[in-house]
């Protein structure tokens, strides 16, 4: 199985988690590696706007010497947006319906970041 | 003369084309998508005024004509210029509504029988595209197969016909790839996947022509439906100065953009897609001023090619346009200066600008309006070609 391959099985896995609507795997500068995400706009551009905001939140977070976040949440009236970093080239982004409870998605998400940095 | 393949970047690599009575195969690796290709070059031969064949052997003729649709060519527009040698119903036992049908699809002789004949009916060099040379071979045997392509060849050189042939590399005996890829072709096209670097993209390279030289390049691909193949360059950087019209500039390139703009400054990003010349390109604007560097840097990573944008009546900007490049760590790839704002009093030729920068003789500074498009797409040939020269994967 190719690297490419591999990270398709990660997204398609994490697709099956029931709450999550889309997901995507992309470089931390922003380009496009793997997406999974069924009707939902364009995947480059999202997976650049999200490679940003990790960026700024990343920057943000340590210079005020707090640390390098986690992850960041973003809590829309339509749905909620979680981003994550999958070691340091890579970042996993995955998309939920609005009611749902973030536990088992963050769980599930932090696994296959983790899978994807040692893919890398 | 010579038959244009319909993507200008590989017609570019086989000096122009395929000369009449030649062959090429499109030799792609598994997981890869080829039959875009073939279909792409039979539907260039058909709008320019040719007279394209196409030999179907894993896909029902109707559906061949749907798949055309989906990339925005109507095969029905151009009459009995377009004509489908039917070699997937005899396989089914389904009536087949084509005027040329191969009776036996798993007989060699009976796939040549049809092509020949669709050959000799052609009253001019026409273009033969094999819809899957691998399903032929799995069909026919691969000996066979070899054989009679080599038939298939001479006649075609015989009647000034060119061939192209699609073909995925399964796993056949060493032998019958070494010969699809070394002798019975007169040009191999490679087309493969990426998967050891970061970037996950499809190339195509020349690997192979007999009427000249080989120029060994790997090109970054896209199909877009419509469109076809487009040669795809995944980050094109787009920095500059403060207020200089980055956003504008990507906003004037892009058949679709997005900002995020915040008090009329970019914060974050612009991104774009370009649809060009057969090039499609996301586009990456910087924000311009200081405080955003940490995301310039974050931005610029990966880039294929630079933009830097300038406000041509504000020389007080330039040492900042030189900081910028340094930031984005862009040394070695292809830049162009873009002197944006040449509608505007006091605004400096782009030959003074290349000497206010201090830039190198042979830089290439283009004089842009980016508010009303002027000179957008001439900045983005120049910058194309230089990636292009530069560029290999």
């Amino acid at each position: 199985m190719t690297t490419s391959e591999m990270l398709e099985k990660v997204l398609s896995d994490l697709g099956r988690v029931g709450e999550i609507e889309a997901c995507a795997i992309a470089t931390r500068d922003g380009l496009l590696m793997q997406a999974n995400m069924p009707a939902k706009g364009d995947p480059e551009t999202f997976v650049a706007m999200s490679a940003t905001m990790l960026g700024a939140a990343e920057t943000a977070s340590s210079e005020l010497g707090k640390g390098v976040p986690k992850r960041v949440i973003v809590e829309a009236d339509d749905g909620k947006l979680i981003c994550m970093g999958a070691g340091p080239k890579a970042l996993v982004v995955a998309m939920t319906a609005p009611e749902v409870g973030l536990g088992l998605v963050l769980v599930e998400l932090s696994k296959s970041a983790e899978k994807v940095e040692k893919l890398l | 003369m010579i038959i244009e393949t319909g993507i200008p970047a590989l017609d570019d690599h086989l000096h122009g084309g395929v000369p009449q009575g030649k062959s090429l195969v499109y030799y792609a690796y598994p997981g890869v998508e080829c039959n875009v290709f073939g279909m792409q070059t039979v539907h260039r031969a058909i709008s320019e005024g040719g007279r394209g064949i196409y030999v179907t052997s894993s896909t029902d003729p109707r559906m061949i004509r749907d798949l055309f649709k989906e990339f925005g060519w109507d095969a029905a527009e151009y009459g009995d210029r377009f004509v489908i040698v039917d070699g997937f119903s005899g396989l089914v036992g389904a009536d087949s509504p084509e005027q040329y049908v191969v009776s036996n699809p798993d007989d060699a002789g009976s796939l040549t029988q049809a092509i020949k004949q669709v050959m000799e009916d052609a009253r001019e060099p026409s273009v033969i595209v094999f819809e899957s040379l691998s399903t032929i071979m799995d069909l026919c045997g691969e000996s066979a197969t070899l054989d009679a392509i080599e038939e298939w060849n001479r006649y075609a050189m015989l009647y000034d016909h060119v061939v192209v042939y699609n073909f995925t590399a399964w796993p056949y005996s060493e032998d019958t790839l070494a010969h699809v890829k070394g002798d019975i072709f007169n040009s191999v096209v490679s087309i493969g996947g990426i998967t050891e670097k970061v970037i996950f993209g499809q190339y195509f390279g020349v690997r192979k022509i007999d009427w000249d030289e080989v120029t060994k390049k790997c090109i970054l691909f896209k199909v877009l439906k419509p469109g076809g193949v487009r040669v795809y360059l995944p980050k094109i950087l787009v920095t500059g100065p403060f207020d200089a019209g980055k956003s504008t500039f990507v906003h004037a390139l892009s058949t679709r953009a997005v900002s995020v703009d915040r008090l009329g400054t970019t914060v974050a990003l612009d991104h774009g897609h370009v649809d060009h010349r057969g090039f499609a390109a996301d586009i990456f604007g910087t924000p311009g001023q200081e405080r955003f560097d940490p995301i310039v840097k974050l931005l610029s990573g990966e880039a294929m090619g630079i933009f830097l944008i300038l406000d041509s009546t504000n020389t007080a900007d330039f040492v900042r346009a030189k900081h910028m490049l340094e930031i984005t760590e862009s040394m070695g790839l292809p830049v162009v200066i873009v002197a944006n704002k040449q509608d505007l009093e006091g605004a400096l030729t782009p030959e003074e600008i290349r000497r206010g920068l201090d830039m190198a003789h042979d830089a290439p500074v283009m004089p842009v309006v980016a508010t009303s498009r002027e000179g957008v797409f001439e900045a983005f040939d120049v910058l194309v070609d230089r990636v292009m020269e530069a560029g290999s994967i």
